[in-house]
């Protein structure tokens, strides 16, 4: 075996995603990661239907299905109520990019500013896929959702949500994605060992939202990253970052859009490529320059 | 303890308690499915003697190097000889060569040799009771004697040199194939059982006719040792190389005298040239084309131009004659013309002479087989031996191989031609050795540079065995040029192989499933009862190993 992946499951095989869900792929990873002694907390989500219908599910732990706006502070009740337990079960609150960036930020906030012991996982699938594909603040620039149709796409960049959550100065957040499963594994590891608010901010390609092939999914979201649209790092205490992979092969963003049909309004405006470009190249350069003042030696890549 | 009487004034709510397994059964949806499909890698495509590379790399790498050997023996018995002098076609071929470069295949090939080399070789087959003469203990040779004794053949090789090994204890030189290790592969085919009767030639002692009448096939690989001839004035003051060679594995011998020439452009003549630079002398190789056309392989040229051997080409020498010491050579300058039938361009005279002196000249223009020995019987209309693909001949027990059926060609060559023959045999007289039921199993499709995915990989530099520079090889004398690779550097590269169309257990399907539709149990087994045919293993297999079949054809079958 290539990779440094246990084999161990916390996920039954079958689930209700659809083919190439890497929203699926990201929860089984993350479990692999966790102990059996871990509590999901799931908002109103793409998760809430692929756990299964009541009342059979997936995952081997427990799930608390909650409000849409509420996972952080259910998460959060559920680690009070088990400490008057006497248990230290992981709470993990497990939601979609419309459950953290949108509906569910201001409990978010409150649970990391008070620090809250909990791990809050947002599978970012850039919009709300369960309702079929609207737009979030999680949607790119140039995007077509059912909502940001071809004829006026998506407009605002996508809000950044590892710079909110960082200035809350919580212990760790980081960004992941299934399609490098290795650094994925890492950095749930580092988040299961620390304690207070870890947010796991973690790119899980949507094909049918996506507009692309479902065998197509892990390439996807590879490019994401190796594209620089979606940087892996990590922030320790909100401050210190450290880019956790360089990308080998530069992919060209242009490579990326051009997989999925959602961003054909994009590839269909070069003035808008070209803003989208520079916004790329920008938010890349801050976080190099950020990494570099945390690690004065100039990184491998 | 705070009081919590009151919870139980909540209504009860649903909580999910049973697993899903076996209620969502989400193999329903698909309308396609993965099947584990192993084909020829592009290496294996590639190679004279089809070694399924990947399979035993997989072996290598896991320790087992039991199975490596019998994987790679399965095709070529030899990898401590071919580790050493293969031309590696197979790296050309490799699917990583436009990456960082090939995967150091020769080099690993030597690393098994050298990992395997206490090992016996694989037990026998019953006894057939059928007796299989082998004629020439070359590489041909030696590997059909190798394989009619595993099919449980009585064999007998006989050899007109005092030792066995033709031309490779006396044709390739010392410094790339030490005797030493064709003495151990000989010791290790005796200990099969193999006999070896030397100093015995065909045409001489030994009869066809009667061997014919003795044993019940008989395989000739007598080579090709003739020196052709070029034709030329005082052709007679020229020295054969290929006898230089036979003589250099001597200690002591020495060239006549510092300045040397080597006529010719193939692998002989730099072994001679690149051998007489060991022996201390100098060495200008004339040739009548360019580097292009060199029939050589192209790091043995590269080798002889590090080594200060000097090259004068598109150079033919038209006449010698003794001047004194000296040996005074004209050449004349030549031009290329049009593509003769090798496609090379043909050299043309300009009429342009000049003169060199020489202490030696060496006539290294190639070699072709002597075919007294053989009756008419046995020739086709061209006056040359009329041979089948596997050897056959026009009589039944009779086949031939190796350089007398091919004309000088590699090592590998003739080894992959043993094989073939040694599978004719089987097939006319019975008798045969077990092979892994992957060998019927694997497809024909082989894994092209299109087929495969190497994202997963990341970028690594080749890791090559040890080789001593052109200064230290000189001082080494006939000492030998490569080492082999350690443990970890073997492991670093076998770690480089995509694996194209074996599946060596990486992994990567089984971690990028989203349905854990993929039971790993030494390698992947696909749960059809929940895989939706999303594609993604398929998609992401490095290797091409798994494909995606639409169920209806599934379901006719
Ligand atoms: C308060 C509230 N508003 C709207 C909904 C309807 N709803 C259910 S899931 C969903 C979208 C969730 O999007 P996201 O959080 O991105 O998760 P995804 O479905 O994309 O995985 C919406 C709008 C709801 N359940 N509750
Ligand atoms: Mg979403």
């Amino acid at each position: 075996m290539r990779f440094g992946i246990p084999l161990e499951e916390r996920i039954e095989p079958g689930n209700l995603g659809c083919q190439g869900c890497g929203g699926a792929l990201s929860m089984r990873m993350v479990l692999k990661g966790l102990s059996d002694d871990t509590v999901a907390v799931i908002p109103a989500c793409c998760w809430s239907i692929i756990d299964g219908p009541w009342p059979v599910h997936a995952l081997q732990v427990p799930v608390f299905h909650t409000a849409f706006e509420t996972a952080a502070i259910m998460a959060t009740g559920i680690k009070a109520a088990k400490l008057q337990q006497g248990k230290d079960t992981t709470v993990m609150a497990w939601a979609g990019d419309g459950g953290t960036f949108d509906i569910g930020l201001q409990a978010l906030s409150g649970a990391a500013e008070r620090n809250e012991d909990i791990i809050y996982v947002c599978y970012d699938n850039e919009a709300y896929m369960n309702t079929g594909i609207q737009r979030s603040s999680s949607t790119p620039i140039g995007t077509w959702t059912t909502t940001t149709p071809d004829e006026r796409p998506e407009t605002r960049p996508k809000k950044n949500i590892m710079e909110i959550m960082a200035a809350h100065r919580i212990p760790y957040a980081a960004t992941a994605t299934p399609a490098y499963p290795d650094d994925l594994l890492a950095k749930v590891e580092i988040a299961r060992d620390l304690r207070g608010t870890r947010f796991l901010h973690i790119l899980s390609a949507c094909p049918p939202g996506w507009k692309m092939g479902s065998g197509d999914a892990i390439a996807a979201m590879r490019a994401a990253v190796d594209s620089r649209v979606f940087p892996l790092y990590e922030v320790r205490d909100g401050l210190d970052v450290t880019i956790t992979r360089w990308p080998e092969h530069e992919v060209d963003p242009e490579a990326y859009f051009a997989m999925q049909g959602r961003f054909r309004p994009l590839l269909d405006d070069p003035e808008e490529l070209a803003r989208v470009r520079r916004l790329i190249d920008r938010q890349w350069e801050t976080l190099v320059a950020r990494h570099r003042e945390h690690h004065p030696e100039p990184a491998a890549g | 303890m705070p009081d919590l009487s009151h919870v139980d004034d909540y209504p009860e709510i649903p909580v999910s308690l049973r697993s899903s397994r076996g209620v969502l059964r989400t193999g329903d949806w698909r309308n396609m499915r993965p099947v584990l499909a192993e084909r020829v890698s592009a290496c294996t495509h590639e190679c004279p003697a089809s070694v399924p590379i990947p399979r035993y790399f997989h072996h290598l790498a896991a320790g087992r190097l039991e199975e490596a050997f019998a994987t790679f023996t399965l095709r070529n018995p030899f990898p401590r000889i071919t580790g050493r002098v293969c031309p590696r076609t197979c790296e050309a071929g490799c699917n990583r060569v436009d990456r960082e470069g090939p995967v150091s295949i020769r080099d690993l090939e030597r690393y098994l040799g050298e990992a395997t080399a206490g090992l016996p070789h694989l037990p026998s087959a019953e006894a057939t009771g059928s007796k299989v003469a082998v004629v020439g203990s070359g590489p041909a040779g030696l590997s059909a004697a190798y394989y009619l004794r595993r099919s449980g053949h009585e064999v007998v090789v006989f050899e007109s040199q005092p030792e066995a090994g033709g031309m490779l204890r006396y044709g390739i030189p010392e410094y790339r194939l030490p005797s030493a290790v064709v003495d151990d592969e000989i010791a290790r085919l005796q200990a099969m059982g193999i006999r070896f009767r030397t100093g015995v030639a065909l045409g001489g002692d030994l009869d066809l006719g009667n061997l014919e009448d003795e044993y019940d096939a008989v395989f000739v690989a007598t080579g090709a040792w003739l020196g052709r001839s070029m034709g030329v004035e005082g052709e007679s003051l020229m020295e054969s190389g290929l006898d230089f060679l036979v003589a250099s594995h001597d200690a002591g011998v020495r060239p006549p005298g510092r300045r040397c020439a080597v006529v010719g452009g193939g692998n002989t003549a730099l072994d001679v040239a690149r051998t007489l630079r060991r022996l201390g002398a100098e060495a200008t190789v004339l040739y009548r084309r360019t580097p292009d056309e060199m029939p050589a392989i192209g790091e043995e040229y590269r080798a002889a131009v590090e080594e200060g051997v000097a090259f004068e080409f598109l150079t033919l020498p038209r006449a010698l004659r003794k001047d004194g010491a000296d040996l005074v050579v004209t050449l004349e300058t030549m031009r290329l013309g049009d593509p003769d039938d090798s496609g090379r361009r043909r050299p043309e005279p300009t009429g342009d002479d000049r003169e060199a002196r020489f202490d030696a000249v060496y006539s290294a223009i190639g070699e072709t087989a002597s075919l007294e020995p053989f009756p008419d019987a046995l020739k086709g209309g061209d006056g040359w031996l009329a041979v089948g693909p596997s050897g056959e001949t026009k009589a039944d027990r009779v086949f031939v191989g190796g350089d007398l059926a091919t004309g000088p060609a590699t090592v590998v060559e003739a080894i992959a031609w043993g094989r073939r023959t040694a599978e004719a045999v089987n097939e006319r007289i019975g008798g045969g050795y077990e092979v892994p039921d992957w060998v019927a199993e694997q497809g024909d499709g082989v894994v092209g540079p299109t087929d495969i995915n190497p994202a997963t990989f990341p970028d690594t530099d080749p890791h090559h065995a040890p080789h001593l520079d052109a200064a230290a090889r000189l001082a080494a004398g006939m000492g030998e040029e490569a080492g082999t690779m350690t443990d970890a550097e073997a492991l670093a590269e076998i770690e480089r192989c995509y694996s194209c169309g074996y599946c060596n257990e990486c992994g990567t399907c089984f971690v990028f499933c989203p349905d854990v539709a993929i039971r790993w149990e030494d390698g992947p087994v696909f749960d059809y009862t929940f895989c939706k045919g999303c594609d993604i293993c398929t998609t992401e297999c490095p290797g091409h190993v798994i494909l995606t079949v639409k169920e209806e054809e599934v379901a006719r079958g």
